[in-house]
This record gives C-alpha cells, structure tokens and sequence, in this order.
C-alpha cells in the first residue's frame, strides 16, 4: 500500500496554464483538484464600458476560439438592443464559427492530442513507430499537412472577417462583410482542398461514410488514415474505459441560422434528453478563490479572493446545472443532437468517446459547411442596423470547439452593469462545488493509473487532453 | 559555440530542399524591405553563423500570438522559425511536460547563457505578488526575470507583452504590467498588435537571426520596418476617404461599394502597422477589408480610448499631422498630395524610405 501526492504541471500542448494535484494511491488516482493558475478579471473590466466593447474585449478571452466569444457577445448584445441577423448575416457568421471551431479540432487531434502516442514511454508497443513517425510533435508526416489545411481554412475567415484571430465582423444586426460572388467561389474551393486532405490523411475515406457510422463496432471497423491508428492504439491502451467523466452531456445547440439552430439542445443523461434550462445554472464560488455566494450569471459578480484562502484552489468558479457538473463539448454536442455513433460512445463516457466524437463532427462540420457556403447568396442583405444597446439584460449561448459559452449581460444608460462569461472550459474543469462535488475533469481522472516512477502520469495526460482544456478561456 | 548547428542545416534536416531555402531567402529579403542584392547575403549568413536559439515563454495572454505565428504566410518560414524555436523551448508547443518542460527551460538557458533571444508572449501581473499567473508553481514574474538575466535580447509579442492589452484595461484587476516595465536592462523589441501579423513575426525573428543584430527601431520600440507607416498611409479605401466618400452605416449602399469606415469609428489614422500592406491570413485580407473599422490593436492604450465605434476626433495627440477639422476639410472634398505620393512606390520601398527620413529627424 503506497500512498502520495503529485503535482502535474504545467501541462504542454494545451491552450494556457493549468496544474492539477492528484492523490494516488496503490498506483490510482484517487482524487485530483484543477487549479486554473491565471486569472485577468475580464468581467471586471467590462463594467462601465459601453456595452459594444463586448464585441472587441471579450473575443480576446481567448486567441483559439475568439469568434465564440465575439458570437456570445454579439447575440447577448442583440437581446439588448432588440436586433437579430438576417438569414444570410446568421449563415456567414455561422460559416465563420464553423471554421474555427474545424481548426480547432484539427490542432487538439495532430498537436495536441496525438502526440503523447509517441512519447517513449510506449517504446515496444505494436503501434509506436507509427506513431513516433505520423505525430512526434512538429516533426510527424501528419502534424504539417494538418497545420497547412487549417491555414488554409483560415482564408475564409480571412475573407468574411477581415482577420484571425481576433476577428471583428460579426455583429448583432449581422456580419460586416457581404460576401460577392467570387468570395463565394473561394469559399468552396478552400473547403474543397480540406476535404481532400481529410479524406486522405485523417480519415482515409469519404467524411460522409465517417458520418454515417452508427455503432462502435462499426468505429472499431474504420480502416482508413489516423482514424484507424487512433482506434488501433485505444484498443491497445484500453482508452474507452480510461478517463470516463459525468456522462451527463449539455449542449445549448450549435449554429443558430434563420431556421433555427443546426445541432439540438439539451441535457443528455442516462439515455434520455432533458429540456436545457439556462436559468438552472449556478456558479459556485465555495472552491475558487472568488468572494460573494453561488449565483445565475445574471446575477453574478466577480471579485477575486486576494487571499487565496482555503479550501478554495483554483480560480475557476465552479458552474453546476441544476445543482451538478455536466461535460460540455464536441461529444456533448453530437451525444445531444442523437448521432447514433455518439449515442454509443456517450455510454462509454471516456477518452476514446471524446476523441471519436471530436472526430464525427469534424466528418459532420465540413459537410454542413460546403452546404451553408453554396447557400450564400451575396445579393442578400447580411447585416440590419438597429439601435445600439443601452438598457437590459440579454444572454448569448453558442457552442464553441469546447463545449458550451455563454455571455450574460447587464446595461443601463448604455453602460454595462454587469458581465458574466461561462465558458467551455469553466464547466469541464471547474473544481469542486459546496456539496464537495468534483469537476467533471476531477472525476474522470480518478482510478487513471500511476506508474511507481511516474511524475507527470502519461494516462493522466490523456485524460486531461481529451477534454481538449483551454484554460485562458476558463477563468478568462 | 561550434556545437550549435547553422540555420541551414535545421533547414536541411528539416526535409526542405536547397531551391525552396534560396526561395525562402528571397521572400525573406522582400519581406524586409531589402533588395534583390541581399539574397546571397541573407543565405550567406544562413549557411554560416550558428543558429540564435530562443526561449519563448507565455504569461497572461490568449496564445494568439502562438496561434498568428502557427499559420504564418509562408510554409516555408513558418516551419523553419518552428523548427528553431522547437529545439529550445516553447510551452504551448513543445513535447516535453511539467517538470521536464521546466528542465528543459534551464537547460536552454545554461547551455545558450547571454546568447539567446528571449521571445514573451502576454505579460507579468504584479498584483498579489504575481499570484495570477502561476507557472510551474511560480509567479510568471519570476520566471520572466530568470529567463531574461542570460538573454542577449527580448522580443515582446503583441500587445499584452509590449502595453498590456485589454487585460491591462481598467480597473486592471491584476495589475498586468508591459515586459518592458519589469524588464530595465535588456534591449527590448516591441512587436505589438493582437495579434501581430504573422509575417511581421517572422521577419522580425528571422532579421535578427539572420543578422545577428537587432532591426532598426523607432521611438516606441518597434521595427520601423513595419511600423513607421499608418494604417491609413496605405489603405485601399483611402481615395474615398480623401473624396468624402463614406460608410454611414453596416452594410448600407456605400458599404457595399467599399467607402471609407472613418465615420464608423476605424482607427486606421492613427495606428502604426503593417495591416493595409501585408494583411492576414496569408495576405487575403485586413479587417477594414470586411467592412469593420481598424481598432488600433497595436497602439499603446487601445482598450482604454472609450467606445471602439467612436469616430477618432483627436488626431493630434499621436503626432498626427492633421487634427480633426484639417480631416474634416479633407472629408468635404479637399484632396491632399498623398494620393500621388504613395501611388508609386511600392508599399515596402516607401516603409524603407519613410524610416530614412524619420531618422534624420530624430
């Protein structure tokens, strides 16, 4: 019987900083606290701004998923001031987010992710060579193609957003760019030139027979590209079972267009689909060095604990939906929307689940975007102009590459009262609540085991990896 | 120092061929505003002098700076400044993890002592003795410090690192303080923006690289190479700025025929940068080229200049030559000699005589 403490950190390979302590005993975790060690108090410096700052300050929360957030803020600020995009404005925004959250799936897969596989720790395995050649960080065959198609990929967002990161073009009334029709044309064929390196570097086979897989069998089965070196080396190191979060799955439902949003919301558990219910989310504070009482982020405030004081670790609140941790995410988002792949990986709950369903949508996202692109119709209008915010309140719920965001807003006389971001990150590696209940990233970790000599896990890293952390975004 | 491999061979062994390194050696020239004589020049130092190695360390930030470089123009440059930068130290990309990662940090810094270049993405907060930004259980302060005794140089990254940035913006909840007011004592390159232009990134490590010395700077700190120009010196919709030709509203008729954004609040007169020349994203776009206003991100103080949609009423108070009626007379029709000015030149041989001029005025 040996028991210890361990301080991983700080973890490479994910976006900003982030340490976690675990308890280990007889070789397994047996308790681990996620420590976000960087706070800037954005929701701090929004209070007094003119409400339309939102769409420059919040964006830069986070440099990877920036056109989240300025979506989050321009929805939230257009329940203020009563504005809405036009159908074509909501598709350009919508192909904007689309392709940031692809590239940020496509980074989290061959720079993130992969490359742990080829860590010498697993010298021997059948699969390691492979590995070591397709995905050793910045030098695997897999890892400069990857980086070349996201490039690419950008030009879109280079096209309808002028720049990225840190775009500026979506707005509440719509996008500022209207799109002509050789915009158009670039648009497709940029799109075209990532399906083909997709199809035969990732997924060696077409996106829509990846996207119509059903079971786990059938995902099992998949021979093609990195998909089936991935599956070969789950199979081997038992991913499926490691790492098996909450398994309760929310989604507010990804890409609002005209006719409503592409992907369902919802809160997936145990097989059924609830209703999602913003007004039962909670941030509890009993944990983050954060003053004041658990509230709805309407309601709530930001004021840092200068202290530091226990049993409070981290900087991040801790959001509960009805009172408990949810997994936000690519998986959650496929789980909730009913893809029956992602319906069979939801009751697996673990590191293959997240990759496999980060890998669906993938599948899934480049077909709806070659489809929302040949939808553009640059004739149309693309942004209304309406009154600027001055007096309410307003929400904006958007799913980013992570999971779900949401910007709740407060002004008056045309001066923000208050501000309050939950992001992706926040709810998957919030620490514990005031019932004592871990995070979904501190329960998956438990039972990961430890090697005797081991000081920074190579199973923990996975699973803090699969979750796809950005911890910029987190405590922001 | 023999033992340190030419940037050549990390180019060579990186699989890159002579013909695309010759080709990145031109690119090179050009993006630096140097004439077609310098290709041998440049390759001539490429093949020779042992490689700069740099430490790149992040403190509170976004990583855009990380993710603008990542996807820099040219592939070519791209992998082979990742490539360099990958053999020494980078923790959002590197492979190493947790206490081998800050191993590997203090091996860079004691096998490379006073011969690195120390490159900071975002910047220290001092609140609360720098407890709000911990790496490695350490305040970032403390490790910038460290870092930054043995370095022959600093670069800083973007906004946060060269002025703060929006976290800096009021109240400044943690007191995020510029590298330059922690950091007295080294020469320190400011390359701001948020984020930079990628290609701006690459010119400046590869200048220095190359060169073995620093670029020409200006007052602020940064390569007059890129920023000795406005944004507006060199914007496409300048005519229309000139003729009074304005956007009044989003996506309004003049919108749509591409009028100047002045009115909608752009900041390109007064921010100093290279957007309207060699723009994002693999030169496909700038953001006044989707229609939004330039907001300043690389001035000084950006986040903090009231609304962001204001029109600019004050242009003096950068040195701006014209102030807001000379701008309003300009708007009623008045047509400066700018237009012919910079009709001709090519927009980097102008960057290059621009810079001349304002040396001699200093």
């Amino acid at each position: 019987m040996s028991e210890r403490q361990l301080l991983v950190g700080p973890f490479n390979r994910v976006e900003g900083d982030l340490e976690i302590r675990l308890d280990v005993r007889d070789g397994r975790v047996t308790a681990a606290y996620a420590n976000s060690p960087l706070f800037r108090g954005f929701e701090m410096m929004m209070l007094g701004k003119d409400p339309r700052d939102a769409l420059t300050v919040t964006p830069r929360i986070c440099g990877i998923c920036s056109i989240s957030q300025s979506k989050a803020a321009a929805l939230a600020l257009g329940q203020v001031s009563g504005a809405s995009m036009p159908p074509q404005g909501a598709l350009a925004a919508a192909i904007l987010h689309g392709v940031e959250n692809l590239c940020d799936h496509l980074s989290h897969f061959g720079l993130f992710f992969m490359p742990d596989f080829a860590r010498p720790v697993y010298a021997g395995r059948a699969w390691h060579d492979r590995a070591v050649a397709r995905y050793t960080a910045q030098e695997g065959s897999a890892v400069r193609p990857l980086i070349e198609a996201r490039a690419r990929l950008f030009h879109i967002v280079g096209l309808l957003g002028g720049k990225w990161p840190h775009t500026l073009a979506i707005q509440p009334g719509g996008v500022t760019r209207a799109p002509d029709a050789r915009d158009r044309i670039r648009i497709q064929t940029t799109l075209r030139a990532a399906r083909r390196v997709l199809e035969s570097e990732l997924f060696g086979g077409a996106l829509e027979a990846f996207s119509a897989l059903s079971s786990i069998e059938a995902l099992e089965g998949w021979a093609g590209g990195d998909v089936a070196l991935f599956s070969e080396i789950s199979a081997d190191l038992s991913l499926g079972a490691l790492g098996v979060g909450p398994q309760r799955y929310l989604s507010c439902g990804a890409y609002p267009l005209a006719e409503g949003r592409v992907t369902k919301a919802g809160v997936w558990e145990d097989g059924r689909v609830a209703p999602f219910d913003p007004a039962a989310i909670v941030e509890d504070v009993s944990h983050a060095w954060m003053l004041g009482e658990g509230a709805h982020p309407s309601q709530g405030v930001t004021v840092p604990d200068e202290d530091m004081a226990a049993p409070a670790y981290s900087w991040c609140k801790a959001p509960r939906l009805g009172g408990r941790p949810v997994e936000v995410g690519a998986l959650a988002r496929q789980v909730v929307d009913g893809h029956p792949l992602a319906l069979a990986l939801a009751a697996e709950g673990g590191v293959r689940a997240r990759i496999a369903g980060r890998l669906l949508e993938i599948a899934r996202l480049v077909i709806w975007l070659e489809a929302w692109a040949a939808a553009l119709d640059p004739s149309a209008r693309f942004m209304d102009t309406g009154p600027a915010p001055r007096d309410g309140a307003g929400v904006g719920l958007v799913e980013a590459a992570r999971g779900t965001l949401g910007h709740w807003i407060s002004c008056a006389g045309g001066r923000v009262g208050g501000y309050q971001i939950v992001a992706p990150t926040t709810w998957n590696f919030s620490p514990r609540d005031g019932g004592g209940v871990p995070g979904p990233v501190e329960a998956a970790l438990i039972g990961a085991p430890v090697g005797e000599d081991e000081r920074t896990p190579v199973a923990v890293q996975h699973v803090v990896r699969s979750f796809d952390p950005c911890m910029v975004c987190t405590v922001h | 120092m023999s033992q340190i491999e030419t940037f050549y061979e990390v180019m060579r062994s990186q699989g890159i061929t002579r013909r695309s390194f010759m080709k990145y050696c031109s690119l090179t020239a050009a993006a630096l505003g140097l004439g077609p004589a310098f290709v041998p020049k440049i390759a001539h130092a490429m093949e020779t002098k042992p490689r700069t190695p740099v430490i790149w360390v992040h403190g509170l930030e976004c990583t855009c700076c990380s993710e603008s470089f990542i996807r820099s123009a040219h592939p070519l440059a791209k992998d082979v400044v990742l490539s360099m930068i990958s053999l020494d130290y980078d923790d959002t990309l590197m492979a190493a993890a947790g206490h081998a990662a800050e191993a590997a940090l203090q091996d860079t810094i004691d096998k490379y002592k006073g011969n690195y270049i120390l490159a900071v993405e975002g910047n220290p907060p001092l609140n609360e003795d720098g407890m709000y930004c911990i790496v490695g259980g350490k305040p970032f302060v403390d490790q910038l410090r460290h870092a930054a005794e043995h370095a022959k140089a600093i670069i800083s990254w973007g906004a946060c690192a060269s002025y703060g940035c929006v976290q800096a913006a009021k109240p400044n909840p943690t007191r995020a303080t510029p590298v330059h007011k922690v950091i007295t004592d080294k020469p320190i390159i400011k390359v701001p923006g948020c984020p930079p232009i990628a290609e701006v990134m690459t010119g400046v490590i590869t200048y220095m690289l190359t060169f073995d010395r620093m670029p020409e700077l200006d007052r602020q700190g940064r390569p007059a190479m890129f920023y000795s120009q406005r944004i507006h010196d060199k914007c496409y919709r300048r005519p229309h700025f000139d003729a009074g030709q304005f956007v009044e509203h989003w996506d309004d008729e003049n919108a749509r025929k591409g009028y100047c954004l002045y009115k909608m609040g752009c900041k390109g007169p007064t921010t100093y940068n290279a957007c309207s020349t060699v723009r994002w994203n693999e030169g496909v776009s700038f953001p006044i080229q989707s229609g939004h206003g330039c907001i300043g991100c690389s001035e000084d103080g950006f986040w903090d200049q009231g609304s962001f949609y204001n029109r600019v009423t004050d242009l003096t108070q950068f040195g701006v030559e014209a102030n807001a009626d000379k701008i309003g007379m300009a708007a009623a029709g008045v047509v400066g000699g700018g237009i012919a000015l910079h009709a001709a030149v090519s927009a980097l041989k102008s960057a290059q005589k621009k810079t001349q001029s304002s040396k001699e005025e200093v």
